[in-house]
């Protein structure tokens, strides 16, 4: 095809994705095949104590093991980096444990040798002592509990809603975040029904399939950190801040990772292969076991309270929500979640008076982060749960009762900011029009019931924060385009290279994706809380944009026709043969009003609002509790699907990963300690667990500010799942259940609870 | 055979390793050597189905390839539609039959099953041969009856054609979790009547059991929905559980209760793959 012809539209075509033949041939570049020249290997020893002193770490018997390179403690990582303590929000974290150990798993020392194997042999020689100190593990025991986890509070800095915490001792309470909206208590007295609820919700892992993996290389006065990292710019800045290194001398390199769902955002191994490569000056792989992922990163287990005052029409008045988060035993980006997810605790309903208090609690449990949703999945569990709970109380349909109360377009949200392009209505429409939600519903008898339920959840995309994007367009009129957004399997790659071919009237098949490399791409934000299509959408498209226009100028400057002149000719004309580039830059910043500490309030807390709805019809045996999801319809609002088979992907995906959360996983800890931490142990979804009938429906409501009117959708499906189940067994049994997983077993117990026969403990 | 006698009491042998390689992972396993079965061939490969109905598999068969015979099909059709939610079939295409069977662990699918065909394995060491019935193979948690320097060389499955057949994996978690309960059941039946049955069940007590109370029940009647309830109530009685991830020991009495019966229907069909799910 000739540049000069008209290039069909790419933005809104399912084109297959630029990566997909890489990986089912095999050929995808993954960190994990990554071997350098003279490269050692990393092991980890690990604390057996939840809490606790160190007392003497030996390393001599593993020092002496024939081919063991080195063995690193705290001790030595400090005459190296003098406040080695890492973490986006709080600097608690230490690369290797200094003076005390905070849950069981964390990293104390390191072997180093150049076959794996023996670092492996060699770590399980080492010896420590701890004094013991009391720990804690709930959430909510440790807003009381005379175990402190922290000395005291070490707040980032970067954050300044956190500055009031520095230098706070005696506590667990990482952030109180609160949001005062009206008068919550002259609500629940004008109100004519007053309900209150408690939810808990379990701790799960992400599970990426591609463990966590980081590789330092020394090189010259810098240092190379080759990592499957969603977040390589952050990942620069901060080990540049630990080692007091301008950010030049620190070149992150990331590739397609193995999954991600934000297990590998921030710091997870990298100042660890940073400071061992530093130490040994040699390339040093820090690779983590599947197992070794549990003690490294969790999502939240919470504890909700949620409370509404209901007027006789089913309009909700008035909402408190309380949220205890258990963070572990440091803070991560917990702190982020316990405020930016925490101001939706009410919901998408549109309420006069809210009152929310969210606290991030550390504990000493393996550090909680963020996993998919960023802790929305959580409150949805609450607050959706309890929606139910009204309806069914009040008489009221679940989906006209949601509908009646759910925020309509420029209604101010609980935060003040009223609501833009959320297709919370055309949402719950699709998903009532797909559940065929006004027709008959066959509820099985005898021992097989079923019923069916429904969800709704809203999130609001992160913010502020910043994209940049660059492309460069050869003399042959091909384009390569340098960004830092991950692929891990979202299909990052593909929409930008639509959104750029679109924007600069190209073939896809002209354009080529630069792999992150912050020698050579530009700054991001990170790839998370689905903000890139937004973000980084909108940074590719200026910067294809300015490309284009630089390509028409030169155009105009020789006299030749705009737009109709192929680009290569262009380039032969002005250098005289096929020479040149053409760079364009873009960035992207979302507008941004801060938060007031004392109300939680914002006019502008968010470019975007994320709106995913989840209804299942399920099947219950009442003899054994065994629960089978027979139908599962996510409908998101995608604003404008740049991909729609990607989109489809998506939240299929979100959709089983949250199947996963809300029937099967739970990281079961007996004192902290962690019973279940392997695959073996810990189950996910697999094939046949996947629900037969799965559809997911794509809502286009316009996103005015989005590129091309699009937003992100890679967590719309998780918001409802678990809640939508529970509802739907509700719906099916009368039974309520408040806490993850579903499993047969607690289905069944309280089957015969409800029955008054309740099944024996043991 | 000679790797394995007193001279090397620490070393192993070595099947699919699947479950072998999982302990040393883990480090509950150290052996001073692996002894390795792969190169091992000639009828340890093999499946022969005999003139009189009896299978006889080699121990190196893979669970895979006893999946997809077409004689084990046409003889023993429960134990292929028990393999279809038997781990995954990346374990399947490595684990063998002979490393499933000398493992163990009280969770594994084909004791019970193998249990109730009534088959048996050849043992065999530097002292000999023996036979071993697999109802007496396994004799408590992650303890048989081999000796240390035994070998499985063979199962031997007898005819089935007199026997209806059905094994169901109940799993509490993913569909390819180990189970909470499996229960096999073997039958004999005329006339709609039990002539006579085998009922076996694995993973809800420390080792594979046999049902003898609710057999005894079974046992020449017509079995209608009171009397497997009964004979349900009566096998969940006797059986002493363990509680684990999969489920509690209450638990697991109450699927005992439910699934007797739902396994000697499955048997009487004997097409139905069980699947709960």
């Amino acid at each position: 095809m000739s540049d000069g012809q008209l290039t069909p539209d790419q933005v809104g075509q399912s084109v297959r994705r630029v990566e997909s033949r890489d990986k089912v041939t095999g050929r995808a570049d993954y960190i994990h095949n990554l071997r350098l020249p003279g490269m050692l290997h990393a092991k980890i020893f690990r604390s057996r104590v939840a809490h606790g002193k160190i007392v003497r770490i030996d390393t001599s018997m593993a020092r002496d093991f024939p081919g063991v390179h080195s063995v690193i403690t705290g001790e030595d990582v400090l005459r190296l980096i003098p406040s080695p303590y890492f973490g986006p929000a709080f600097h608690d974290q230490p690369v290797l444990a200094i003076g005390k150990v905070h849950f069981i798993g964390e990293p104390v020392a390191v072997v180093l040798a150049t076959d794996p194997h023996v670092a492996e042999e060699a770590a399980g020689m080492i010896d420590a002592e701890y004094e013991e100190l009391p720990a804690v593990f709930d959430e909510i025991e440790a807003m009381t509990s005379r175990a402190i986890v922290h000395d005291e509070l070490r707040p980032a800095g970067t954050f300044p809603d956190l500055k009031h915490l520095k230098g706070r001792k005696n506590t667990n309470v990482a952030l109180d975040f609160k949001l005062r909206r009206g008068d919550v208590v002259k609500g629940f007295a004008e109100a004519d029904h007053v309900f209150e609820h408690r939810f808990t919700i379990q701790p799960v892992m992400h599970t990426p399939l591609e463990p966590m993996i980081s590789l330092g290389e020394p090189d010259g006065d810098g240092l190379i950190i080759h990592s499957a990292t969603q977040m390589p710019s952050f990942v620069r800045i901060e080990i540049a801040r630990l080692l007091g290194w301008n950010e030049g001398r620190v070149r992150v390199k990331s590739s397609l990772l193995g999954g991600g769902f934000g297990a590998k955002v921030y710091i997870k191994l990298e100042a660890l292969a940073a400071a061992l490569a530093l130490l040994a000056r040699r390339p040093v792989r820090v690779a983590l076991t599947m197992e070794e992922q549990f003690y490294t990163i969790t999502n939240h287990a919470a504890t909700m309270r949620i409370k509404s005052g209901v007027m006789r029409d089913g309009r909700i008045h008035a909402r408190s929500c309380e949220i205890w988060w258990n963070g572990g035993a440091y803070a991560d980006i917990g702190p982020r979640i316990t405020q930016k997810s925490g101001f939706t605790a009410a919901g998408p309903y549109s309420i006069e008076h809210v009152h929310i208090d969210s606290y991030a609690i550390y504990t000493n449990l393996p550090p909680a982060g963020a996993m998919r949703g960023f802790g929305i999945p959580q409150l949805v569990w609450g607050y959706e749960s309890h929606t139910d709970l009204i309806a069914r109380e009040l008489g009221l349909d679940p989906l006209a009762f949601r509908q009646l109360n759910a925020l309509k377009e420029g209604q101010e949200h609980a935060t003040g900011t009223p609501m833009r392009d959320a297709a919370i209505d055309l949402v719950l429409e699709e998903l009532g029009r797909r559940m065929t939600w006004g027709a008959s519903f066959d509820r099985g008898q005898g021992t097989v019931r079923r019923g069916r339920g429904i969800a709704i959840g809203i999130k609001a995309c992160i913010s502020p924060s910043t994209s940049f994007a660059m492309v460069n367009v050869s003399a042959d009129g091909s384009a390569t385009l340098y960004f830092n957004t991950v692929d891990m399997g979202q299909g990052s790659d593909t929409a930008m290279s639509q959104i750029a071919a679109q924007t600069l009237r190209i073939p896809m098949d002209k354009i080529k994706v630069v792999r992150a490399d912050t020698a050579v791409t530009p700054y991001d934000m990170g790839t998370l809380g689905s903000r890139s299509t937004f973000h980084m959408g909108h940074a590719m498209h200026l910067a294809a944009q300015d490309a284009r226009s630089k390509i028409d100028a030169m155009a105009q400057e020789l006299g030749l026709p705009v737009r109709e002149t192929p680009i290569d000719a262009l380039f032969r004309k002005k250098f005289g043969m096929s020479a040149g580039n053409v760079v364009g830059v873009g960035h992207y910043t979302a507008p941004y009003v801060p938060v007031d500490p004392e109300t939680g309030l914002s006019p502008d807390i968010t470019p975007n609002w994320m709106v995913g709805a989840t209804g299942v019809e399920v099947e219950v045996d009442t003899e054994t509790g065994h629960l089978k999801v027979l139908r599962l319809v996510s409908v998101a609002d995608a604003g404008k699907a740049i991909n729609p088979g990607i989109v489809a992907t998506q939240l299929s995906g979100a959709a089983i990963m949250s199947l996963g959360g809300a029937l099967l996983e739970h990281m079961q800890y007996t004192e902290g300690e962690l019973t279940n931490g392997s695959l073996a142990y810990y189950k996910i979804p697999a094939m046949h667990d996947i629900p037969e009938a799965m559809e997911g429906g794509i809502v286009e409501s316009a996103q005015a500010t989005g590129p091309f009117g699009a937003k992100g959708v890679g967590e719309s499906a998780s918001f409802g799942v678990a809640p939508a189940i529970a509802n739907a067994l509700e719906h099916a049994l009368g039974i309520r259940i408040t806490t993850l997983p579903l499993t047969p077993e607690v289905i069944y117990r309280a089957l015969r609870e409800a029955e008054g026969r309740a099944l024996a403990e043991e | 055979m000679a790797l394995l006698s007193a001279d090397h009491a620490d070393w192993r042998p070595m099947g699919g390793g699947t479950a072998l390689m999982l302990m040393m992972k883990a480090g509950v396993l150290r052996p001073q050597g692996l002894v390795s079965l792969r190169g091992i061939g000639g009828t340890s490969r093999r499946i022969t189905l005999q003139a009189d109905g009896a299978l006889h598999i080699g121990a190196q068969v893979t669970l895979s390839e006893l999946e997809h015979s077409a004689d084990v099909r046409r003889a023993a059709p429960a134990i292929v539609r028990a393999m279809r939610r038997l781990s995954n079939v990346r374990v399947r295409n490595v684990a063998t039959v002979g490393g499933n069977l000398a493992h163990g662990d009280p969770h594994m699918d084909l004791p019970p099953l193998l249990s109730a065909l009534e088959a048996h394995v050849v043992a065999s060491s530097q002292r000999g041969e023996r036979r071993v019935a697999v109802d007496a193979l396994i004799s408590g948690y992650y303890e048989t009856a081999l000796a240390k320097d035994e070998l499985i060389t063979e199962l031997v499955v007898p005819s089935q054609r007199q026997r209806s057949s059905a094994y169901l994996k109940v799993t509490t978690r993913s569909a390819d979790d180990w189970p909470a309960l499996g229960i096999a059941a073997s039958l004999r039946v005329e006339g709609g009547a039990v002539q006579s049955c085998r009922l076996f069940i694995g993973a809800a007590t420390d080792h594979p059991i046999r049902l003898t109370d609710a057999e005894q029940l079974l046992t020449d009647r017509k079995p209608d929905a009171a009397l497997l309830a009964r004979a349900g109530d009566a096998a969940a009685d006797a059986a002493n559980f363990i509680g684990d991830a999969q489920g509690s020991a209450a638990y697991k009495k109450q699927l005992l209760r439910v699934y007797l019966g739902r396994a000697v229907t499955a048997a009487m069909d004997n097409t139905a793959d069980g699947d709960p799910r």
